[in-house]
């Protein structure tokens, strides 16, 4: 049957000097907007505890990582370059813009060689524009390390799968380990790559693939071992992980909708995702005369759908852990697997859909820059600079979640007493003690006992924020109340009536 | 037949696909809760037909060995029919020179002329052709039958064991004998049947979108048909075993369709067929959308009609396969009304707010999505890539001719065998595509209705999305309806005749 088919002709491949200028208004666009937007944000929970776990010494570090979800390969990075460039958020975020920008130009390597230059340039454009991932370039954790070291263990896969030299099964092998150690859902990675190993085994270019993968994967775990041993001794991760909600459908096509069009408020989240049926017609525009789906496509859809669908598998049959940023794996494959799909559609329908899909992505990075209701904007800053202000000396201030504490201490400059509900000694307790209704009381008493006025400021609601609030809203005299970020607020009380007692010297 | 690298993966796909559309309709007959209840019982009666779809799709592609004798020497005389009803004699005597120059020892052309009772004008120019090339022409004087009457008819007159029926257009390869020949080795194989190619299938959108339809239905679709000892005759580009034939009563006269059906009907006698995944002779795909409208009319009627009067399920001597796949086959014309269902659901909803599920749109999502994806990809995999966009749009908006055959039927309106035709027909087909272009101006009017209503809800918003889908679907149809192409000069007499005796009845 193949002589009744017509040749499919390739659009010719863009020259390498447009491959170039393109890349670097590329890297200019990310570099700009993350010194002039998005580093500019508040610091973040997360990122304070990234600053709370660098700043000491490596077995300190270790030692607090192992009680936290992480691995330690990002944190041994951060601290290191803290002390090249400086312990400050906006050293650290640095960081992570560094990868930012390795990621472009890795994802453009990838994408031009498993297809064509014109692809790898779409595909870059992709992951440039995607607020969801300028985001988190310009975020001071792990995310951009593990999306541009995924994409590169992702490039020697395919360069095994397509060329099997031994150099290609080394590096296999290091970014494999490197990625382990940067992120526990790198997991996912090699996970993916195992599902398409088993089903092109004999496609692969290396002979004896079976066994020189269970000789990498042997010795990626065995690297990963001395970790895994440590924190076992340790008692396994902590409590100190956000409580997380068993993740719905919704949820699911929250991440896509995220990677590609950033976080938006529910109102627009919810148009975006219920134009899902477009999808449908995308995939029906790629039904194309002659235009297989090779396996090196396929590879793309699974990365992008084998780690969220585990995860979504996992958290709904396990224990939820599904955040679409820790799926930040699937991010490249995904923009990858666009950018391919767009490239086989007649001239006509890819260009309307690549300017159609490049302005609304454009407009949506826009809304999510300005909008101050942009969901994970957490704004710290602001907040905490109202506590330095209005709390005094004869005040507490009360936090809880209690590990909002770290963002809190970054910026808090008064002369109130810090503290949190339940009650948390981070240096002797170790992990955040869990909330009992029992304790409520006596731990509000004691956080309250000899000041005037308490500031509640709560966030990151690990199921118990309403039973703090509802207890002081019974307790005290409310005086105020400001919500600074989307669930972050400040709630002001008055504890005493008696005047205080002002000593002269 | 295997459409992947090796048997295991293709049934892998095949029970992936299987598994998908099976939890898609389980969850959306059972596990959601009704919303209207009319709308959702047409929407799991809808379910259930694209569930058969894909279940005697799957049945077909299957992957499946089927032993076949071929015996090369085997070198009977045979007849060559040439079936010609007022077709320009330009085309006819291009397809007289190949078929002479078919490359078998003992074999005898025959033009089949039917233009006499068919009233065309230039009825006689086949018994000059006939002359010219040393031919017979055999000339049928009392009308009957359409294009079977006219193959019965010559049937009476000749005697060779085995029949080549090409129409018209068709043009065989030298070769056509000898690569088809060699299956009666095998005293059981009845007929044995090639692709129906069209040559010009470049030539504008409407022959693009019947072969990029064709494609599918002998690619895949044939190809399972013959493993599963189901192939039936497609009229042309076919040879059959006078004996099976006669068992019969020769060529079914009673339908349009008679190919489908005088299959069926040897196939009940036990005897096999088998399909040759070759192009032994190309033709000529409807040149303007008219025919094309026309042809699928016939297609889809004469189909239907084997459901209502000779359904296979409740035919004595077939085998399961064989009873599935003729069910598949007819009953695909039953799509036009899930399709209408399907489309008119989002205007429905602009309009009334009413929706057959009350369930998140995202749960749905969840489902439906890796089941038409799987879906797609199989269709790709299994036709080797030769599926396309357009080929599903022309399917899809073809529901008007398809339910049009539906009611024909239902109220038992006679219809005639029209012959496609063989030139290029001018003139404004828009008309044809009225439903379509209603549908995008209702679409339009419900969506500011909804949105007036209920303002930007979710459910409105996929319900556009859903709205536009089905527009885009029929853009492609519409443009082929509406492309202005100069009609040859052959056509224009052609189609005042057509006109003046459109219908040829039994």
């Amino acid at each position: 049957m193949s002589g009744w088919m017509q040749n499919f002709h390739q659009p010719k491949e863009v020259r390498w000097w447009i491959v170039i200028v393109s890349l670097c208004a590329m890297v200019a666009f990310a570099v700009y907007f993350s010194l002039v937007v998005f580093s500019q944000t508040s610091l973040r929970l997360d990122e304070a505890q990234s600053l709370f776990q660098t700043n000491r010494d490596v077995p300190g570090m270790l030692h607090l990582i192992a009680q936290d979800v992480h691995v330690p390969g990002y944190h041994l990075l951060l601290h290191y370059w803290q002390l090249l460039f400086g312990n400050d958020i906006f050293a650290a975020r640095m960081m992570s813009l560094v990868f930012f920008v390795l990621l472009i130009l890795a994802t453009f390597a990838l994408a031009s060689y498993v297809f064509n230059r014109n692809v790898g340039l779409f595909a870059a454009l992709l992951v440039t524009l995607s607020p969801f991932m300028d985001w988190y370039g310009s975020e001071a954790r792990m995310y951009s390390m593990l999306a541009f070291i995924t994409v590169i263990h992702q490039l020697t896969f395919m360069k095994l799968y397509q060329e099997g030299r031994t150099v290609h099964w080394v590096w296999f092998t290091l970014t494999a380990i490197v990625g382990m150690y940067t992120h526990y859902f790198f997991a996912f990675v090699i996970l993916t790559e195992v599902i398409f190993f088993l089903f092109t085994r004999k496609k692969f270019a290396s002979p004896k693939s079976l066994l020189k993968f269970s000789i990498a994967g042997a010795i990626v775990f065995a690297a990963l071992l001395p970790w895994l041993w440590y924190v076992l001794q340790l008692g396994s991760a902590s409590n100190t992980q956000p409580s997380l909600t068993e993740p719905s459908s919704i949820d699911l096509f929250n991440t896509y909708a995220q990677f590609i069009f950033g976080f938006q408020i529910d109102a627009l989240n919810t148009i975006l995702v219920s134009l899902w049926p477009i999808v449908v017609l995308l995939a029906f525009f790629a039904l194309q005369k002659n235009r297989k789906t090779s396996n090196e496509a396929i590879f793309f859809v699974l990365a992008a759908i084998v780690p969220v669908i585990g995860a979504f598998i996992i958290s709904v049959t396990v224990r939820p852990f599904f955040q679409s940023r820790y799926l930040i794996v699937a991010l490249p494959a995904l923009m990858i697997f666009l950018a391919w799909i767009l490239s086989i559609y007649t001239r006509r329908v890819r260009i309307t859909l690549q300017i159609g899909l490049v302005t609304v992505i454009l407009g949506l990075f826009v809304v999510q820059a300005v909008n101050p209701n942009t969901p994970v904007k957490e704004d710290y800053r602001e907040a905490v600079g109202y506590l330095s202000q209005e709390a005094t000396s004869q005040d507490v201030i009360i936090l809880s979640a209690p590990f909002t504490i770290y963002p809190t201490e970054y910026y808090y400059q008064g002369d109130a007493k810090v503290t949190t509900q339940p009650i948390w000694n981070r240096f002797s307790q170790g992990s955040v003690p869990a909330f009992d209704e029992q304790k409520l009381e006596t731990e509000a008493k004691q956080n309250t006992q000899s000041y005037q006025k308490a500031w509640l400021m709560l966030s990151y609601d690990q199921g118990y924020n309403d039973d703090i609030k509802n207890y002081f809203d019974n307790h005290f005299e409310r005086l105020a109340g400001r919500e600074f970020s989307k669930g972050l607020w400040v709630y002001s009380y008055k504890v005493r009536y008696d005047p205080g007692v002002k000593i002269t010297p | 037949m295997e459409f992947l690298k090796t048997t295991r993966a293709s049934r892998l796909l095949l029970l992936i696909n299987l598994t998908l559309s099976v939890v898609y309709f389980v969850y959306v007959a059972l596990f959601s809760p009704p919303g209207n209840t009319i709308l959702f019982g047409l929407l799991v009666a809808a379910g259930a037909y694209h569930l058969w779809q894909v279940l005697s799709y799957i049945h077909s592609v299957w992957p499946r060995q089927r032993r076949r004798v071929f015996a090369s020497r085997f070198t009977p005389p045979v007849a060559i029919f040439i079936t010609v009803c007022g077709e320009p004699s330009d085309i006819v005597e291009e397809t007289i020179v190949a078929a002479k120059a078919i490359n078998y020892p003992n074999f005898s052309v025959y033009i089949l002329n039917d233009g006499y009772v068919a009233k065309r004008d230039n009825w006689h120019e086949a018994e000059s052709l006939a002359k010219k090339h040393g031919i017979i022409c055999i000339t049928r004087r009392t009308p009957g039958g359409a294009k079977a009457g006219n193959i019965n008819h010559a049937l009476a007159k000749t005697t060779q064991p085995f029949i080549v029926i090409f129409d018209a257009d068709h043009i065989p390869k030298p070769h056509f004998l000898s690569a088809m020949m060699g299956y009666f080795g095998d005293d059981q194989v009845a007929f044995v049947q090639s692709p129906q190619y069209y040559k010009n299938n470049d030539e504008n959108m409407v022959t693009g979108g019947a072969w990029e339809q064709q494609a599918l239905f002998f690619g895949a679709i044939m190809k399972g048909k013959d493993t599963s000892g189901a192939a039936f005759m497609c009229g042309t580009n076919m040879i059959l075993r006078r004996s099976a034939l006669d068992e019969v009563g020769g060529m079914c006269e009673t339908s349009i369709a008679e190919d489908f059906l005088t299959s069926l009907l040897i196939h009940e006698k036990q005897w096999t067929s088998v399909y040759v995944d070759e192009v032994l002779a190309e033709g000529l795909a409807p040149e303007d959308f008219l025919s094309y409208y026309k042809q699928q009319f016939r297609w889809a009627r004469g189909s239907l009609e084997v459901i209502f009067k000779y359904n296979p399920l409740f035919r004595r001597g077939l085998t399961m396969s064989q009873r599935l796949q003729y069910l598949s086959s007819a009953g695909f014309y039953l799509s036009g009304l899930v399709v209408l269902l399907n489309a008119a659901l989002p205007l429905i909803y602009f309009f009334a707010g009413l929706e057959p599920l009350a369930i998140g749109t995202m749960n749905l999502a969840l489902v439906f999505l890796p089941y038409m994806f799987v879906v797609l990809y199989t269709i790709q995999q299994t036709s080797n890539f030769s599926y396309t966009f357009r080929a599903l749009s022309f399917s899809l908006s073809s529901f008007p001719i398809h339910c049009k055959a539906v009611w024909q039927i239902l109220t038992r309106q006679k219809s005639g065998f029209v012959v496609t035709s063989k030139r290029k027909v001018s003139g404004n087909f828009g008309y044809l595509v009225t439903p379509h272009l209603a549908y995008i101006g209702l679409a339009v009017f419900g969506v500011i209705v909804g949105l007036l209503r209920e303002g930007v809800s979710s459910a409105m918003v996929a319900n556009i999305a859903w709205a536009v889908i089905y527009i885009a679907i029929f853009l492609p149809f519409i443009n082929a309806a509406l492309e202005k192409t100069p009609p040859s000069e052959e056509a224009k007499d052609e189609i005042a005749l057509q006109t003046s005796s459109e219908e040829l009845r039994g």
